[in-house]
């Protein structure tokens, strides 16, 4: 689903957000992005939906040649992937089925393929007796539900998240990582930068630990800590 | 037809024309002052292009024969200007009726039984093609044999066609920057709108619309904003042409307006379709810079 060859990312003002980064996702996986904040997750999922291109390297995404995808193919791009962030980025003067419709009307869906797509994203993240409140009726996990709906309304084969449960409290956030994964078992890929520890720990789902820009290492069913369990932090 | 499709688009653009109201107004303004000038000038052109041309027609040499030329000698000169390809018609008056004609001017004024002989000279009257040339011909005519003197309007022909060729440009570069004026304001309209959307147009960005889609709302809204003020400015326009174009005609009778001449619904097309078109480059432009960085 998504290859990643010797990719380093060098913003305008000198600093090296990723540095040589190589990495391989199949489809159907669900992989945690960790490490510290300024590590290099977001830049690298950024890259991932070309909101920005590579200084060198290669990135494949579902088959499309994203470093050096040209401008007008972005929206193309776009539409196979769905993105969630930490700030939902709803709009307040539109209600959660509009928000949801939202992604449809504007990149030109038919009315009765919106009418049909946007209950049944609704339904998958239980919000369907909500969808006509407004984003601030709602609680921070309620907005992520919705930015999931957006983000899965036109059925795209990834889903990448972004801290998704960063503004969200404990029991919102094992509602939101609940619902990932009931995505990720539908056959989307889902791609999760987090510094959440609780989250990784128990998911026990692959981890990519990325430091100072580089990965450091890739477990296949890893902990938040490098070969460390919750439990061992704890008692040890 | 998606009428749901539709439905949406015309409310994004409904919703991008009233969020900033006040600023609007002022660009709908400006295009309506720069439209109204706009008017007022080809109103004014179309008018006087016509009077021009009948004060032009009238420019005419008087080429007084030599008192003491004969029959013959003055046949000479009649051949010399029927030859010229510029002169448009002659017409000759001889000296007898020359005096019945000033007889007829001067009633009144002077006694003309007085005279005990005709002074006059024969005279021809000649209208020339292009106004342009009517100096030229007066100086080729003055070399001709037995003329004794050339006259024409040489001070009025020549500011007329100075006039004429100063005006033209001028009332152009006018225009522009008028038209310059009015699109500034829109794009900066514009903008602000953009600004007011940054977050929907990141969104759109993010779940996949095209530029192209991004822009449409925002292009109507400046095409909006053009044909509004091109409205206010074509009902000031007709206003004013119904109710001052008589008082000038009246205060003003020397200046020859002929204004059935003026092809208004030709002229109402002009100035919406240059209203429409500012507003619409000029907001294509500011939603550009927008979305190239």
């Amino acid at each position: 689903m998504i290859s990643i060859r010797g990719v380093s990312l060098v913003y305008p003002n000198g600093v090296r957000a990723l540095d040589n980064v190589s990495l391989e996702i199949g489809k159907g996986e669900f992989i945690f992005l960790v490490g510290h904040s300024g590590t290099g997750k977001s830049s690298l999922l950024r890259l991932l939906y070309r909101e920005m291109a590579p200084s060198i390297g290669h990135i494949t995404v579902d088959g499309i040649r994203v470093d050096r995808l040209a401008r007008g193919r972005i929206p193309a791009l776009r539409r196979r992937l769905g993105v969630v962030f930490q700030d939902y980025k709803l709009l307040s003067d539109k209600t959660v089925w509009e928000n949801v419709a939202f992604a449809l009307q504007v990149t030109g869906a038919h009315t009765r393929d919106v009418q049909r797509q946007v209950p049944r994203a609704l339904d998958l993240v239980g919000l369907a007796h909500k969808s006509r409140m407004y984003p601030n009726e709602l609680s921070g996990g309620e907005q992520q539900r919705t930015a999931i709906a957006r983000a899965l309304v036109n059925n795209p084969k990834l889903l990448l998240c972004d801290e998704p449960s960063g503004n969200l409290d404990p029991a919102n956030t094992t509602e939101i990582m609940e619902l990932l994964r009931r995505i990720n078992l539908k056959g989307t890929t889902v791609v999760v930068a987090t510094h959440n520890q609780a989250v990784v720990d128990r998911m026990r789902r692959r981890v990519v630990r990325l430091d100072n820009g580089r990965v450091i290492t890739d477990e296949e069913r890893g902990y938040y800590f490098l070969g460390l369990g919750q439990d061992q932090i704890l008692s040890g | 037809m998606d009428w749901g499709r539709i439905r949406f688009f015309l409310g994004e653009v409904q919703r991008n024309f009233t969020r900033n109201a006040g600023m609007q107004i002022t660009a709908i303004g400006t295009v309506a002052v720069t439209i109204v000038m706009l008017g007022i000038f080809l109103y004014a052109r179309s008018a006087l292009i016509h009077a021009e041309s009948g004060v032009f027609s009238q420019i005419e040499i008087s080429v007084y024969a030599d008192p003491a030329a004969t029959a013959a000698q003055e046949t000479v000169i009649r051949t010399a200007l029927a030859q010229d390809p510029r002169i448009l018609s002659v017409s000759f008056i001889p000296k007898r009726e020359g005096l019945a004609q000033m007889r007829r001017l001067m009633k009144g004024q002077i006694d003309t039984s007085l005279l005990t002989e005709n002074p006059l000279p024969d005279k021809f009257r000649i209208r020339v093609r292009e106004a342009q040339e009517v100096p030229a011909v007066a100086r080729s005519i003055a070399r001709l044999p037995h003329v004794q003197n050339v006259e024409y309007g040489r001070e009025v022909v020549q500011r007329l066609l100075q006039l004429a060729a100063v005006m033209r440009p001028v009332g152009i570069a006018v225009i522009v920057l008028f038209l310059l004026v009015a699109g500034i304001i829109i794009s900066n309209t514009i903008r602000l709108t953009v600004f007011a959307r940054r977050r929907e147009i990141s969104i759109m960005q993010l779940v996949g619309a095209t530029n192209m889609y991004i822009r449409m709302p925002f292009i109507c809204e400046g095409l909006l904003a053009g044909i509004a003020g091109t409205a206010i400015a074509v009902g000031t326009l007709a206003l004013a042409r119904a109710s001052l174009v008589p008082k000038i005609a009246s205060a003003l009778p020397w200046l020859p307006m002929n204004t059935v001449a003026v092809d208004l619904s030709t002229l109402v097309l002009e100035l919406f379709a240059v209203g429409a078109a500012v507003g619409a480059l000029a907001s294509w432009i500011a939603v550009g810079r927008y979305l190239r960085t």
